[in-house]
C-alpha cells in the first residue's frame, strides 16, 4: 500500500467535496473503521509502521476538520445571503421619560456638575414656610385664598419651591449648595399657558464673600449649559421679600439670539425667572449671622421652558399623557 | 400703571427716546409691559389733516331728515361741504374736522365721497372718534375764537404715547405720575418740579368734623369742605388724561379725585356733603349687622374688622375701597367733602380680600401709601376743584395722632461693594442716594417719607444704589470651600426605576396631585378646590393613571404602558400629611405583564419580592401584594382587552435596595440544573409551591421558578400541571448526583405532604 498517496486521494476528496454530508462520507470513507488506514493501523505490527501511518492518520484528521469548518462557514455565509436586511427588525415596545422628567434630570444634572446637592422638598407645607419665613408681606395677593390652595389657615400646596431654602437652612450650617425641584400650585383655572399645578426648581447658594456677581456667573453658567455657549445673561430689579436686592433674570432669546424677534417682543431678551441675595432678616430667622454669611437664591419654572423649547403650544399636554404626544420625545 | 408721556413730561424734562428710557427704567426699577400710541397717529403728515373749523352754514341734507348738510371753513381755500349726523351745533360753531386722507385713531381712513347724493369732503369730529372722550351724542364743540384752519393738535391733546409699567409690590410711590417722573429724574439727574397742586383761596373757615375712632387703621384724615360746586363734565385735558391712563371719566369732580390718584398716588373720596347725617365724618369699625350698598350697586354684608367712613347715624364708604351708593357726587350735588386720607394696608387688604372688591384705591392701600402725601394731595384736589367745579373751599381739618418719622439707618458703603461684587466709590454711592432723596449724614442715612415702609435697613439702602449698577456686575463664580455634587442612593434609585420601566416600554406619564373625593378614602382635603373633580389630594397614583390610560384608547392609541413615579399625600393627623414616593404603572398585556414588570423592577434593585393573592385592590381586578404594594389585573369597561396595573411604595423598596451588591461565587462549584413538573388542585399557586420547596430544600436551591402551566389532556380535570425549572448549587462544594437526588426527593416529598403534590415522569 503506498499511504502516500492514499493519503493525498484522502486530501483531494475532502477539498473536492462541497456538502457537510459529503464531507462525512469522505471522512468515512478514508478515516472510518472500515478504512483501510484504519485496518491498515489496526493490523500494524512493527513500531515503525505504526508511526509513519499514524502521521498519516493525524495530517488527514486535521485536514478534514480545517474543511469542515471551511464548510460551515460557508453554509452561514450562504444562510445570511439570504436575509432580507430591508425588513424591519423585531418591533420592541419602547418607553420614554416625560419632557418634564428629561428637562428636571438635565437641570440636576448641570448642577451636580456645578458642586450641588439636590434636596427632596415637601409641597404640603405650613403657613410659616411657605410666606413667614420667606418675609412675605401680610397684604401679597400670593396670600390670598383666591390664589393659593389652602389646606386649613395654617396649612397650604406650596405656591413655589422657595419652600425649600427655609427648610434647608433649618436644618444645616452654611456653607450650603442645594437645588430643589418639585410641583407646586396656584390657584389658576388650566389655560394654555397655566395649568393650577406646575414644576420649578430653585437653587440656594450660602458661603462666606458670595455677591451678586457669583450668581450672574452661576447664571450663565447654567444656561449656557442648557441652551448652549453664546447665551448671556442680564439681571434688572424686581421684588421678592425675601432677596435683597432682588433681580429678575433674562437669558438671550434662543429664537434670534438677541437679534429681536416677535417671540421676545423685540427685546432680544427672554424671561426666566427670579433670583436675589438672601435678605438677611431670613439669615436671622435660620439663626445665621448676615455678618458672615451671604448668599443667592434663585429659581425659575419648568413646564414653560420645556413646553418653549419643543414648541408645544399648550401647556395642559403635560398632564394628558396622550401617547401620541409622549412618543414624541 | 399707564403713564402718558405728555403728562409726564409736565414734571421731567425727558428728551431721550421712550424706547430708551424703557429700557432704563427696565434695569433698574420696574418692568415696562409696552410703549403704546394713543389717538390720532402722529405718522405721514396724518396730524397735519385734523383742523379747527368754523361752520358757516348748516341745513337740513335734501334727502335725508336725520342728517346735515354743512359748509365748513377750514382756513385754506373754499368752505368744504360736510355731512354730519349730529344736531348739537349750527352756523357759527367751532368745531373739528378731518380732512379726506385722514387716519382716525379707530384704523379707518376718510376719503371724499357722497351721502345720500350730496358730496362730504371731511368730518366733523365727536370727542370719541378722536379718543379724547367717551361721549357720541354729538360733535364736540370747540371755543369760539379759534383761527379755522389751525392745526387740531395745538389746541387738544391728539396724540399720546403711553408707558405701561408694572410695578412691584414695594413701590406703592410708582403708581403715580409723580412717582415715576421723580424716578426717572434719579436715573437720568434731571431736575424734578415740585409736585402739583397749591391751596386755593379759602373763603371761609367752618368747622369740618372728623373723628378718627382707630388711628392704627386710618392714621391720617383731612376732610375739606366745598360749597357752591356746579357738577358738570370735565374739560377735555382732563378727559384725555384719564383715558390714557386708562380710567373713564365720569364727572369734574368725580374726575378729579381720580386725577390727583393718578398724579400724586393718594386715593382721595368726594362725599355730597348734604347727604352725610350731621355733616360728620367717623372712621370706625363695622357694627355687628351692618350693610352698605357700594357704588357698584352691591350691597355688601360687613364684618367687625371692615374699616367704614361713617357719619352721624350709618356707614357711608367702604374705607379705601369704595364709596357707599347714598353719598355718592351727583349731578345736583353742589357741597362736597373731600377725604384725603390714609389708612393701613392691612385693614384694607383684608376687606378687599373677603369682599373680593379689588379697586384702584385698595390696590394702592395694601401696598401702603405715605402718610405725608395727602396734604399735597388735597391741595390739588382743592385747586382743580376750585378751578373746574366753581366751588367755594370753605373748611379744613387734618387729623392724625402725630406722622411717623421717617426711618434713619445706618449705611456702610462697603457692603454695597459685597453685595454685588464691584467697587462703587462712596462719592457715588452717596451721589445716587441723594438723587433718590435720601438724607446722607456720615455714616446715617434718612429715607424719604414715599420710601418709609421699604427702606428700613442697611441692606435696603445698599439695594438703592445696587439697583442704579446693576448692568456693570460681572459674571463670576464662588470660591468653594466644600462640593456637594452628588446624588442621594434614594435619587439615584428613583432615576433607575424611571430608566428599568422605560426599557420595559413604558411611557412616564405626569397625572394631578388633586382628584375627585371618595367617601371610603381618608386624604387630605382643600378649603376652596376650583371644583369638586379636583377637591383632594391623592393618595393613590392608580385613579390618574387610569384616567391616562381610558384617555388613550379613547384617543385609538395602542400599545398602551404607562407609569409615573411621584408623591401621595397620607393623612398623619398631624397639621402635615406624610408626602411617600410612589411607582404606579398601567399597561395593555394583562396581569402577567405588570407581574413581569414588578419582577423585572424588583431584580433590577436586587431586592426579592414575596406575593400573597389579594382580591382588594384598588385597580378591582384579581391580583398579589408584595411588601412595597400590589400588582393585579385590571377589569373595567372602558378599557377592553386584557390590563395589568402595580403601585409600588418607593420609600420601602429604597429601604431593601443593597447600598453594596457582594460578589457571590458562580464559578468555583458548579450548579445543578432540571426540570421538575408537579400535578396538583387548580387552586394551589405556583408561590406556595415554591415556598415549600424552599423551606424544605434550604439554601443550596439556588432557583425554583415556574415555566410552564398545563391543564387538560394528560392531567385530570380539577387539577393542573405546573413545571419548574430548578438549580441547586452549594457555595462551599460541588454537588454530586447523589446531592442533586438528595435535595429533589425532599421537595417531591415535601410538596406531596403538604399539596397532594404529584411528580411527573
Amino acid at each position: 500500500m503506498n499511504w502516500e498517496e492514499y493519503a493525498s486521494n484522502a486530501l483531494k476528496s475532502f477539498a473536492e467535496v462541497t456538502t457537510a454530508g459529503e464531507l462525512a462520507e469522505a471522512h468515512t470513507a478514508w478515516l472510518g473503521r472500515k478504512s483501510e488506514l484504519k485496518v491498515g493501523l489496526r493490523n500494524v505490527r512493527d513500531r515503525e509502521t505504526g508511526m509513519a501511518l499514524n502521521a498519516v492518520r493525524e495530517r488527514l484528521e486535521e485536514a478534514f476538520a480545517a474543511r469542515e469548518a471551511e464548510l460551515e462557514r460557508g453554509a452561514l455565509v450562504q444562510l445570511d445571503q439570504q436575509l432580507d436586511v430591508t425588513l424591519p427588525g423585531t418591533r420592541l415596545r419602547r418607553g420614554r421619560l416625560h419632557p418634564l422628567t428629561q428637562i428636571r434630570r438635565e437641570v440636576e444634572d448641570i448642577f451636580l456638575g456645578l458642586g450641588y446637592e439636590i434636596v427632596d422638598t415637601r409641597e404640603v407645607e405650613t403657613v410659616w414656610h411657605n410666606f413667614d419665613a420667606l418675609s412675605q408681606p401680610l397684604t401679597h395677593p400670593s396670600r390670598s385664598h383666591r390664589d393659593t390652595f389652602y389646606i386649613n389657615d395654617d396649612t397650604l400646596l406650596r405656591t413655589h419651591t422657595s419652600t425649600g431654602q427655609i427648610r434647608v437652612m433649618e436644618e444645616r450650617q452654611p456653607p450650603i449648595y442645594i437645588a430643589t425641584l418639585g410641583r407646586t400650585y396656584r390657584r389658576d383655572t388650566p389655560s394654555p399657558k397655566n395649568t393650577p399645578s406646575f414644576h420649578q426648581v430653585e437653587a440656594l447658594a450660602v458661603d462666606r464673600g458670595i455677591t451678586l456677581a457669583d450668581l450672574k456667573g452661576t447664571l450663565m453658567h447654567f444656561f449656557r449649559a442648557m441652551f448652549g455657549e453664546g447665551r448671556d445673561v442680564r439681571m434688572r430689579t424686581s421684588f421678592f421679600p425675601f432677596t435683597e436686592p432682588s433681580v429678575e433674570f433674562d437669558v438671550t432669546c434662543f429664537l434670534c439670539a438677541g437679534e429681536g424677534c416677535p417671540f421676545c417682543k423685540y427685546t432680544g431678551w427672554f424671561e426666566m425667572g427670579g433670583a436675589g441675595a438672601v435678605d438677611p432678616a431670613v439669615f436671622e430667622k435660620m439663626g445665621y449671622d448676615p455678618e458672615e454669611w451671604s448668599g443667592f437664591a434663585w429659581g425659575l419654572g419648568l413646564d414653560r421652558i420645556a413646553a418653549q423649547r419643543h414648541g408645544i403650544p399648550d401647556i395642559r399636554m403635560f398632564w394628558e399623557n396622550d401617547l401620541r404626544v409622549l412618543r414624541q420625545f | 400703571m399707564k403713564v402718558p408721556i405728555s403728562w409726564l413730561r409736565e414734571y421731567v424734562p425727558i428728551e431721550m427716546p421712550i424706547a430708551e428710557l424703557a429700557d432704563r427704567l427696565v434695569m433698574s426699577t420696574c418692568e415696562v409691559d409696552g410703549i403704546e400710541a394713543v389717538g390720532v397717529a402722529d405718522v405721514d403728515g396724518n396730524l397735519g389733516l385734523f383742523r379747527v373749523g368754523r361752520v358757516l352754514d348748516a341745513v337740513k341734507h335734501p334727502n335725508a331728515d336725520r342728517l346735515q348738510l354743512c359748509q365748513v371753513d377750514v382756513g385754506a381755500g373754499n368752505p368744504r361741504q360736510i355731512v354730519c349726523g349730529a344736531w348739537n351745533f349750527g352756523a357759527g360753531a367751532t368745531v373739528g374736522v378731518a380732512l379726506p386722507g385722514a387716519v382716525l385713531p379707530n384704523g379707518l381712513q376718510l376719503e371724499q365721497r357722497k351721502v345720500r347724493g350730496e358730496l362730504s369732503d371731511g368730518m366733523i369730529l365727536a370727542e370719541d372718534e378722536i379718543e379724547l372722550g367717551t361721549d357720541h351724542s354729538g360733535i364736540m364743540l370747540l371755543p369760539n375764537g379759534l383761527e379755522p384752519g389751525t392745526p387740531l393738535a395745538d389746541v387738544l391733546p391728539l396724540t399720546e404715547t403711553v408707558l405701561e409699567l408694572e410695578t412691584s409690590h414695594n413701590r406703592p410711590d410708582l403708581l403715580a405720575v409723580y412717582g415715576i417722573a421723580r424716578e426717572v429724574a434719579a436715573l437720568y439727574d434731571l431736575e424734578l418740579t415740585p409736585p402739583p397742586g397749591t391751596d386755593p383761596q379759602r373763603d371761609a373757615d367752618e368747622p369740618v368734623d372728623v373723628t378718627i375712632e382707630d388711628f392704627e387703621a386710618c392714621p391720617r384724615y383731612i376732610g375739606r369742605l366745598f360749597r357752591g360746586a356746579t357738577i358738570g363734565p370735565s374739560p377735555v385735558w382732563l378727559r384725555a388724561r384719564l383715558l390714557a391712563a386708562g380710567m373713564r371719566p365720569i364727572s369734574n369732580v368725580v374726575d378729579i379725585t381720580n386725577y390727583v390718584m393718578l398724579a400724586l398716588g393718594n386715593p382721595l373720596h368726594a362725599f355730597d356733603y348734604a347727604k352725610l347725617a350731621g355733616g360728620k365724618i367717623v372712621v370706625r369699625r363695622a357694627k355687628p349687622g351692618e350693610k352698605l350698598r357700594t357704588l357698584d350697586g352691591v350691597e355688601r354684608e360687613l364684618e367687625s374688622y371692615d374699616l367704614m367712613i361713617a357719619d352721624a347715624d350709618r356707614s357711608v364708604a367702604l374705607a379705601g375701597i369704595m364709596g357707599g351708593e347714598e353719598t355718592e357726587i351727583g349731578d345736583g350735588t353742589t357741597e362736597i367733602l373731600l377725604e384725603a386720607a390714609n389708612f393701613d394696608p392691612y385693614a384694607i387688604f383684608r376687606t378687599s380680600e373677603r369682599l373680593r372688591l379689588r379697586t384702584e384705591g385698595s390696590n394702592r392701600w395694601e401696598k401702603g401709601v405715605d402718610p405725608y402725601l395727602p396734604e399735597q394731595a388735597a391741595k390739588l384736589a382743592a385747586q382743580l376743584i376750585v378751578e373746574l367745579a366753581g366751588a367755594s373751599w370753605v373748611g379744613h381739618a387734618d387729623v392724625h395722632a402725630g406722622l411717623p418719622e421717617p426711618p434713619v439707618v445706618r449705611f456702610r458703603p462697603e457692603r454695597t461693594d459685597a453685595v454685588l461684587g464691584i467697587e462703587t466709590p462712596p462719592d457715588e454711592q452717596h451721589a445716587i442716594l441723594g438723587r433718590l432723596e435720601f438724607g446722607v449724614r456720615g455714616e446715617m442715612v434718612s429715607v424719604p417719607t414715599w420710601r418709609a415702609r421699604d427702606v428700613t435697613r442697611e441692606i435696603d439702602v445698599v439695594e438703592e444704589v445696587a439697583r442704579f449698577r446693576l448692568g456693570d456686575v460681572p459674571a463670576r463664580l464662588p470660591t468653594r470651600q466644600a462640593m456637594f455634587g452628588r446624588l442621594s442612593k434614594h435619587q439615584r434609585i428613583r432615576r433607575r426605576i424611571e430608566d428599568v420601566l422605560v426599557g420595559f416600554g413604558y411611557a412616564e406619564a405626569y397625572t394631578w396631585t388633586l382628584v375627585p373625593e371618595e367617601s371610603e378614602i381618608v386624604a387630605v382635603r382643600l378649603q376652596e378646590p376650583l371644583s369638586s373633580e379636583q377637591a383632594v389630594l391623592r393618595t393613590s397614583l392608580t385613579e390618574g393613571l387610569l384616567a391616562s390610560a381610558r384617555r388613550n384608547v379613547d384617543a385609538g392609541n395602542d400599545d398602551i404602558a404607562l407609569f409615573e413615579q411621584a408623591h401621595v399625600y397620607l393623612p398623619t393627623g398631624e397639621q402635615l400629611p406624610e408626602e411617600r414616593w410612589r411607582v404606579g404603572g398601567i399597561a395593555q398585556g394583562g396581569f402577567a405583564f405588570a407581574k413581569g414588570t414588578i419582577e423585572g423592577l424588583y431584580a433590577a434593585l436586587n431586592v426579592k419580592p414575596s406575593f400573597q393573592s389579594a382580591d382588594d385592590l384598588p385597580a378591582a381586578g384579581r391580583g398579589a401584594r408584595t411588601d412595597e404594594g400590589w400588582v393585579a389585573s385590571v377589569r373595567e369597561p372602558e378599557l377592553p382587552g386584557e390590563w395589568g396595573a402595580f403601585e409600588l411604595d418607593v420609600d420601602a423598596l429604597v429601604d431593601r435596595v443593597p447600598d453594596l451588591i457582594v460578589y457571590e461565587d458562580v464559578i468555583t462549584y458548579p450548579p445543578v440544573r432540571q426540570d421538575l413538573a408537579f400535578v396538583v388542585s387548580d387552586e394551589v399557586t405556583a408561590g406556595e409551591l415554591v415556598a415549600a420547596a424552599r423551606e424544605a430544600a434550604g439554601h443550596e436551591l439556588r432557583e425554583m421558578s415556574a415555566f410552564d402551566v398545563y391543564r387538560g389532556g394528560q392531567v385530570e380535570p380539577g387539577k393542573k400541571s405546573i413545571a419548574f425549572s430548578v438549580t441547586f448549587q452549594s457555595s462551599d462544594r460541588t454537588l454530586t448526583d447523589e446531592d442533586a437526588a438528595e435535595l429533589r426527593n425532599r421537595i417531591v416529598s415535601a410538596l406531596e405532604r403538604a399539596f397532594g403534590a404529584q411528580l411527573r415522569a
